[in-house]
């Protein structure tokens, strides 16, 4: 319940932040800015989910986690960690290359490894877990 | 490795709820187990065992 809590806050945070920035930045925004927007949005409501699956376990009477949760969530983590190493790899090789700030970057790496997260989540989930 | 979970369920008259209440977990986690999507833990394997009543390998059916 704790979690489902932070989950929501966290999310609506993240989104107060975006509305802020949004209204803030001056008229034109470049695509990276908007791509970036848009990925953030999608977190956002990955976040949601999240949060809406714990209240809702919590409001059925179930646990919040059982071992199968807590397996996806831990192979997910797990794979995610892995792929998020050749991001980075990455992200060093076109910090070398192209003329882009470094918060720039960081900030894409950071999105881009919780896109790797909720991908890995997603695939975990949907393929099960099965003989391994 | 299969399982008899939703055949016993049936004739047990349970529903997915009221067996996940019965060994504490998701009624998500006993979709994925009747869609064997998932292999449970020796435990949840035993727990879900206790409730029909029978024995492990008489709820969980290996292919060997």
């Amino acid at each position: 319940m704790k979690r489902a809590v932070i989950a929501f806050f966290v999310s609506v945070l993240v989104l107060a932040s975006v509305i802020m920035w949004l209204r803030m930045s001056p008229e034109g925004m470049s695509i990276h800015e908007v791509t970036q927007i848009g990925i953030i949005f999608l977190m956002v409501v990955f976040g949601l989910f999240f949060a809406w699956r714990r209240f809702s376990s919590v409001r059925r009477g179930e646990p919040v986690e059982d071992e199968m949760s807590k397996r996806v969530m831990q192979k997910a983590s797990s794979l995610s960690y892995f792929i998020s190493l050749y991001l980075w790899v990455f992200v060093i090789y076109i910090n070398d290359r192209v003329d882009v700030d470094t918060e720039v970057l960081i900030g894409s790496g950071i999105l881009g490894m919780s896109v790797i997260f909720v991908i890995s989540w997603l695939i975990i989930y949907l393929r099960g877990l099965r003989n391994e | 490795m299969n399982n008899r979970i939703k055949e016993l369920r049936a004739r047990h008259n349970m529903t997915q709820e009221d067996l996940a209440n019965l060994v504490k977990v998701r009624r998500e986690t006993i979709v994925f187990l009747e869609k064997n999507r998932y292999n449970p833990s020796l435990k949840l394997a035993r727990d879900i065992a206790v409730v029909f009543g029978l024995a492990i390998e008489e709820v969980f059916l290996f292919d060997d």
